[in-house]
């Protein structure tokens, strides 16, 4: 017998609630993803009902290999959607704060009215999911002029089991002029097979600077989706570097506003699934206001059996003249079998502006491997070295250490 | 050094070397002419590896080995160098790190030990001295934005920093000025050994007045048509090559 559209509906809302550990959540009309949907196409996230999950009560054990281990930085360690107070650094720091959303809105329940419940809980089904579920994270606050980024904050979000949903929610607001530099790491154990499903809200004012590593190194079944907003006011500065290092399904959703004039968005991604492995990138920027400039590149590498989606739109609001976006995305299908869905969307209703895109999906220059074999390397360190070329320029901006790291993995994959 | 016995070869359906001999004793410079399409690169292709190519008869002996068991990458480790006729653009990767990476293959593949940062420095500031090769082009990435010439001169300083026991030259000469066709040759002659053997690919005699070579042989229509001592590239360069074609 085929399940009609009701009994779908009541196996995700049953779901839904072990998910979320709530009896009755609220998904205010948002109805679970399908391909029907233009921005779920090429994205079956329906796998992930049939797993049984939900909200760990207590944390399980954070990894024993951390992150960066050698950086110097402040850290927000949080394992299976808990606070882990042990092997964090948070401080107030010249005013500034470094902290937990859990200990932030309990200080000031205020907070949650002015950040609501996040920038999509209403716009998508996951992202409701998330504000439902939400759990602890990141809080970090920057007064007016205060600069905190000689000093990274690194922020981990640890799967630590099977079984488990991770809803974390991360808050930055940088006030005017201030400046930060934030580093968020998502990892998941190897029995990971649940879901992380992370909100990052960040509110960037006047002529405030936020640099934003975002690196998903994430081993074991585990899905992951995440939804980060950001927006910008006039003259301020975002640099955004995600890299999914590793994943096993993953959705990423990034949408830049920029509510002000004068503003500037950079934001690069790369991404590389192996076999079985899937990745879908979704981002938005909004130019709101003029004068704004945003440079957009995401590189994408798929092995044989890996699939991936890109899709980055660009919006020119009526009255924002004199913008300037760039986007660009290439892709390369290392080994037949590899599948890579590409997508720019440009939609301008300004009439003065500099857009331009470019988007291409292609293989190695064989002839390049012909040239670096004939100079002596086996064929896989050929690979190798044009993978790390192609990379280079959508990785370049993280920090060494997170390069390096990010690199590896990527080299990893590739054999003779 | 090389043996180059009866050599057919195809692409697809086309046969491209129909029987090719050619012997070149160590130490030796051989040039090889010929008229466009006649099999020049594709031989040179053969010889570095490139596996488009079927050879469907015949046999070549570098040293005594096989050298059609081998891959691409296990000749240029056995010492067989081609300087392509299109040096191929590597965006994004740096000459330096390129050729760290092919020395490092090669010793590693040797057993031998890696090359110290010191001695790599030292070695690459030596040949690129040269072939007069600009600081700038070494710092770059491999080929990218070069000019013809500039590449021309990359592969002779990717040469030099290899030491093949055996180059094929594949039409270094072309796009070279008068200049730089003087640097390049200059920089042959400072390889050439009694251990070292060349192929030279050419269409100009003009070069051969720099790199005077051992021997001189035709190559038309897939074959060796004619060799001779290197008045014969005077002859050609006089006469044309239908005279050859006629005389076979
Ligand atoms: N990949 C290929 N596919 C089909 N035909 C090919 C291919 N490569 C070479 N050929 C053909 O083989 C013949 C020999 O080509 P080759 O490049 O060896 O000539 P050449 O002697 O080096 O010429 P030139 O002096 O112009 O460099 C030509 O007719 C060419 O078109
Ligand atoms: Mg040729």
């Amino acid at each position: 017998m085929l399940a009609t559209k009701e009994d779908r509906g009541v196996k995700v809302a049953a779901w839904a609630a072990e998910a979320t550990g709530r009896t009755n959540p609220d998904f205010a009309g948002l109805t679970f993803p399908t391909s029907r949907d233009e921005r779920w196409r090429y994205t079956r996230a329906s796998n992930m009902l049939g797993r049984a999950m939900h909200p760990a009560t207590a944390p399980g054990s954070a990894p024993a290999q951390r992150p960066l281990p050698n950086l110097d930085a402040h850290r927000l360690v949080f394992v299976d959607g808990h606070f882990m107070a042990a092997l964090s650094t948070g401080v107030t720091l010249d005013g500034a704060y470094i902290g937990t959303w859990g200990e932030s809105i309990k200080a000031n329940p205020g907070l949650l009215k002015t950040w609501g419940r996040g920038a999509f809980a209403d716009k998508e089904w996951f992202a409701a999911l998330q504000a439902e579920g939400s759990q602890d994270g990141a809080c970090i606050y920057v007064p007016k002029g205060v600069d905190i980024s000689s000093k990274p904050i690194v922020v981990e979000h640890h799967l630590s089991g099977a079984g488990i949903a991770a809803h974390p929610r991360n808050i930055v607001c940088l006030e005017a002029g201030a400046k930060a530099e934030v580093l968020l790491w998502t990892s998941a154990s190897a029995e990971a097979d649940g879901l992380m499903n992370l909100a990052f809200d960040a509110r960037v004012d006047e002529k405030a600077e936020l640099k934003l590593e975002f690196v998903q190194d994430e081993a074991g079944q585990s899905a992951h989706v995440s939804h980060l907003h950001l927006t910008q006011a006039a003259d301020s500065k975002i640099e955004v570097h995600t890299a999914t290092a590793r994943a096993h399904w993953l959705r990423n959703d990034l949408h830049i506003e920029q509510i002000g004039e004068r503003a500037n968005a950079t934001f690069h991604g790369c991404f590389a699934p192996g076999d079985g492995q899937f990745t879908d990138h979704h981002t938005r920027i909004d130019h709101a206001m003029p004068d704004g400039t945003s440079s957009e590149l995401y590189k994408g590498l798929a092995f044989k059996g890996g699939k991936a989606v890109f899709n980055g739109k660009i919006k020119v609001h009526q009255d924002a003249q004199r913008i300037e976006a760039f986007q660009k995305n290439s892709n390369i299908l290392l080994e037949r079998g590899a599948t890579i869905y590409a997508k720019p969307e440009l939609e301008i209703y300004a009439d003065d502006v500099r857009c331009s895109h470019g988007c291409t999906t292609g293989q190695f220059d064989e002839e390049a491997v012909f040239y670096l074999r004939s100079r002596g390397m086996p064929e896989a360190a050929a690979r190798r070295l044009l993978t790390q070329a192609f990379m280079a320029e959508s990785i370049v901006g993280l920090r060494p250490e997170a390069r390096e790291h990010v690199e590896a993995l990527f080299l990893e994959r590739i054999h003779a | 050094m090389l043996k180059i016995t009866n050599l057919h070869a195809r692409i697809g359906d086309t046969e491209i070397l129909r029987g090719l001999n050619l012997e070149i004793a160590t130490g030796e410079v051989h040039a090889v002419m010929g008229p466009n399409g006649s099999g020049k690169s594709t031989l040179a292709s053969i010889l570095a590896g490139r596996d488009d190519y079927e050879v469907t008869q015949g046999s070549i002996e570098f040293n005594g080995v096989d050298l059609l068991g081998l891959d691409a990458t296990e000749r240029a480790v056995a010492g067989i160098f081609l300087a392509f006729q299109y040096p191929v653009e590597i965006p994004g990767v740096s000459n330096m790190n390129f050729l760290r990476t092919a020395i490092g293959s090669i010793r590693e593949q040797k057993g031998q030990d890696p090359i110290s940062a010191k001695d790599f420095l030292a070695k690459v500031k030596r040949c690129a001295q040269l072939v007069e090769l600009d600081g700038k082009l070494r710092d770059r990435s491999v080929n990218e934005g070069f000019s013809g010439g500039e590449k021309k001169r990359n592969e002779i300083f990717q040469m030099a920093m290899l030491e093949p026991m055996f180059a094929v030259l594949d039409e270094t000469d072309s796009g070279l000025d008068i200049d730089a066709l003087r640097i390049v040759s200059a920089g042959v002659n400072a390889m050439r050994d009694e251990k070292r053997s060349f192929l030279v690919i050419t269409h100009y005699q003009r070069l051969l007045d720099h790199i005077v070579p051992d021997r001189v042989h035709v190559l038309a229509a897939g074959q060796i048509v004619r060799s001779g001592g290197k008045e014969l590239a005077l002859e050609l360069e006089e006469k044309g090559y239908d005279w050859v074609k006629e005389a076979v």
